[in-house]
């Protein structure tokens, strides 16, 4: 059996938040709530009765789907214009200095302030949704790819030149492979903004989806309803994360020094 | 000095400004002669540049301005004066990383957006709920950064100024202090493009006033150049802050300029 | 006897922006025989890096030119390769697979590559090591798969760019005499790059000492010792005196940069 201060970290973080859980389910029974707070109030245990039985009557499938779908689309869209355009970015210094003003002010500018705009031009079906998660998953697909071609090294650069090799040899066996833990670190954080495009999107007038419920839910107090939306954001953004975490570190196989994430 | 010799010493100045100059005259080109636009859903840059004038520079939009800027300032505040110390601890104390690690890194991969509607229902539509969410997206970046700038606070500097006869006050402002310091800073300005996004997100969803609530107004009501005078100001705002806090950085480690770049 | 590579007047000015021209070299000569092994040395800045990427033909001169063989180069070619100063390994490669980059850019076909890897591999004495990425190597392993890597094409010349200079010490007196054995056997025309001045005289046939910036030759010393060499010859009152010609010469050149 291995000691105590070998699992020292999972016991003490496990410890935290199963405390932090009972303390909330605990509430109702401390403390006297306001007639008007308890109306609202929640408890882990309610919330995990509503899970369920949204779970087994069917109607989270819908909301799924449709969430899920504006995600992949979002995000597809946003590697299929962030990769090459990061990759020409970073190798022509013209187009750089053409398209870096916009890059720079856009990427300060969280990308939700273009939602209504969005809508007014895309209506409130998927398509706003999807072009609001496009616009927040862009950018750092973009920059990093950008950053990690830019980071290249010389020295590597001169010795397949000195092989001979042509632009497009340099491009595959330096300049591609020396960007992908950037890339990867980007999606991670493409990740993020795309969820955030997904909840935010949906919570504006949009017919189905996650955000959807959870704002309708709101709306009329249904509060454990509101939780059991979040915490199905939460899950799936930690399982991505974590996915995303774990093709970072088996790069490291390569790549000893930690990637700088931007 | 020619222009030639002038755009030898400065190309991507030239060519930035260009570019932007180019964009904007084809897009109010093409709007003026060849395209008849629907007004509802397009507008041209004289337009919006009457707009701004009109909203800005006359001050009808200024109040929405100073309502939103006073829950961004109060959430962002809060944010510094709970997380900086809580990374710090967690920095220091081992234990205090264990039980709070796994907690932290859950929240804050975890699209925390979708609890806005919960905090309306608990604090009501207004400042106190604009706050809270400015808070809970933008606390997490003071936390992480400043936990990892203590932690990579170079153990060999730790001795040299113990090994001086340091005392453990020396060790804190002399060694931790400016170490910790940049990546505060960096923290910072992860944290202003959450916070803008809490504040965002709190007027889109539930406000009658400030610059989101605004822009989302405008939107509804198909005022265009309007609605991109609003989106303006914010672009405006989100580079100002992170172009001043990336001079910031330069400030307080002037040893590692370019130690993240963009 | 006409030289195998022959550099005449060879000068460089690199311009970079916003900043004042920096006049590298200005009337380098050089001329290297077939089969020999000739190392240049000088102050430190003098452009003798430089020299060896125009050699490569990763660099052009603004004036003179670089013949091999009687042809005037314009770029890098199959007779040469370099063993750079930062080893220049690809990290997401494999040992085996950076031994191999400049066969396969030669479009070599994969069985022929792998054979001629591995036997280089065994060669610099890195058997075992083929599947290891270069961060799991020591300074000198990494070194020998640059040496691999460059010998594996079956180049004319061997071009070495301060190879040795981050290694520790005791590495570097052993990888010398490594560079030497494998030297005797295989024949190579090497022009070697260091500021070493022990170095230099343990390795050459000859030694061009280059002046402080702008880099031009300023004197050649023949080292007559004889080959084969071993560590123990660098005691001797002759290898010495050699040392002391070279310092003398390349002290001039320091003085004159500091005065």
């Amino acid at each position: 059996m291995r000691g105590y201060r070998e699992r020292e970290p999972f016991i003490l973080g496990a410890a935290v938040i199963v405390l932090l859980i009972a303390l909330w389910e605990a509430v109702p029974s401390l403390v006297t709530l306001s007639r008007g707070m308890a109306l609202f109030f929640t408890t882990p245990s309610k919330v995990a009765a509503t899970f369920w039985r949204m779970l087994v009557n069917g109607e989270l499938n819908r909301h799924l789907y449709v969430s899920g779908l504006e995600f992949v689309v979002g995000l597809g869209l946003a590697i299929l214009v962030g990769l090459p355009l990061g990759l020409l970015m970073g190798r022509s210094k013209t187009l750089d200095a053409l398209l870096d003003p916009y890059v720079n002010a856009l990427n300060a500018t969280p990308r939700l302030v273009f939602l209504p705009l969005l809508i007014l031009w895309f209506g409130l079906g998927i398509w706003s949704k999807i072009m609001i998660v496009f616009a927040g998953a862009v950018f750092p697909l973009l920059i990093n790819t950008y950053v990690g071609v830019r980071n290249v090294n010389r020295v590597l650069i001169d010795v397949v030149r000195s092989f001979c090799a042509s632009e497009r040899q340099i491009m595959r066996i330096v300049v591609v492979p020396n960007s992908v833990p950037y890339i990867v670190a980007g999606l991670r954080l493409a990740i993020g903004r795309a969820m955030l495009g997904v909840v935010v999107g949906e919570f504006f007038g949009a017919p189905e989806g996650l955000g959807h419920v959870i704002a309708e839910a709101a709306s009329n107090y249904v509060v454990d309803k509101v939780f059991v939306g979040v915490l199905i954001f939460m899950g799936m953004s930690l399982v991505l994360t974590m996915s995303v975490k774990k093709i970072e570190s088996n790069l490291t196989r390569w790549r000893p020094e930690e990637t700088k994430t931007f | 000095m020619g222009l030639g010799a002038f755009y030898d010493q400065h190309p991507r100045l030239i060519l930035g400004v260009a570019s932007i100059a180019v964009l904007e005259g084809a897009w109010e080109l093409l709007l003026t002669y060849v395209v008849a636009y629907n007004p509802f859903f397009l507008t041209k840059p004289s337009l919006i540049a009457a707009a701004f004038n009109q909203q800005i520079i006359q001050g009808k939009l200024w109040k929405d301005i100073a309502i939103s800027s006073r829950a961004f300032a109060l959430g962002l505040a809060l944010a510094i004066l709970v997380g900086i110390p809580i990374g710090a601890v967690m920095g220091w104390r081992r234990r205090v990383e264990y039980a709070l690690d796994p907690l932290l890194t859950a929240l804050y991969a975890s699209p925390l957006v979708a609890l806005a509607p919960v905090l309306i229902i608990a604090f009501g539509v207004g400042l106190t709920a604009k706050a809270a969410l400015v808070f809970l997206l933008s606390v997490f970046p003071f936390v992480f950064n400043t936990f990892a700038g203590v932690r990579a606070t170079d153990r060999v500097l730790i001795n040299v100024v113990t090994s001086f006869g340091g005392k453990e006050r020396d060790l804190y402002l002399k060694v931790i202090l400016p170490s910790t310091l940049p990546y505060i800073v960096a923290g910072a300005r992860l944290a202003i493009g959450r916070a803008l996004v809490g504040i965002l997100v709190g007027e889109f969803y539930a406000a009658s006033e400030g610059i989101g609530f605004a822009i989302s107004q405008f939107g509804d009501t198909y005022r265009l150049a309007e609605m991109f005078s609003g989106i303006l100001v914010l672009c405006i705002a989100a580079v100002a802050l992170t172009e001043a806090l990336r001079k910031l950085e330069r400030v307080v480690a002037p040893w590692s300029a370019e130690q993240t770049s963009r | 006897m006409i030289p195998y590579i022959r550099a005449r007047e060879i000068g460089l000015t690199f311009r970079p922006k916003n900043r004042e021209p920096v006049r590298a070299i200005k009337g380098l000569d050089v001329e290297v025989g077939r089969g020999e092994f000739v190392t240049l040395v000088g102050p430190s800045g003098c452009g003798k890096s430089t020299f060896l990427n125009i050699v490569l033909g990763l660099l052009r001169p603004d004036t003179g030119e670089v013949q091999i063989d009687g042809r005037r180069i314009t770029g890098p070619g199959p007779e040469r390769a370099m063993v750079f100063q930062e080893f220049g390994l690809l990290p997401w490669r494999t040992v085996l697979a950076n031994v191999e980059l400049g066969l396969e850019l030669r479009a070599v076909p994969a069985a022929e590559r792998h054979r001629r890897s591995l036997e280089l591999i065994q060669m610099v004495g890195l058997t075992g090591f083929e599947r290891h990425y270069p961060h799991e190597l020591s300074g000198g392993m990494k070194q020998r798969v640059g040496l691999a890597r460059a010998l594996a094409t079956d180049p004319e010349v061997l071009l070495m760019d301060e190879p040795f200079a981050a290694l520790d010490a005791q590495t570097r007196d052993l990888m010398q005499t490594e560079l030497l054995q494998i030297w005797e056997k295989s024949k190579k025309t090497v022009l070697f790059v260091t500021h070493s001045i022990e170095e230099a005289a343990y390795l050459s046939d000859r030694v061009v000492i280059i002046s402080a910036r702008p880099g031009r030759t300023k004197e050649i010393i023949k080292i007559d010792l004889p080959r084969p060499r071993d560590y123990e010859m660098r005691l001797t009152p002759q290898f010495n005196d050699l040392k002391l010609r070279i310092w003398e010469t390349i002290k001039e050149e320091l003085l004159v940069r500091a005065g």
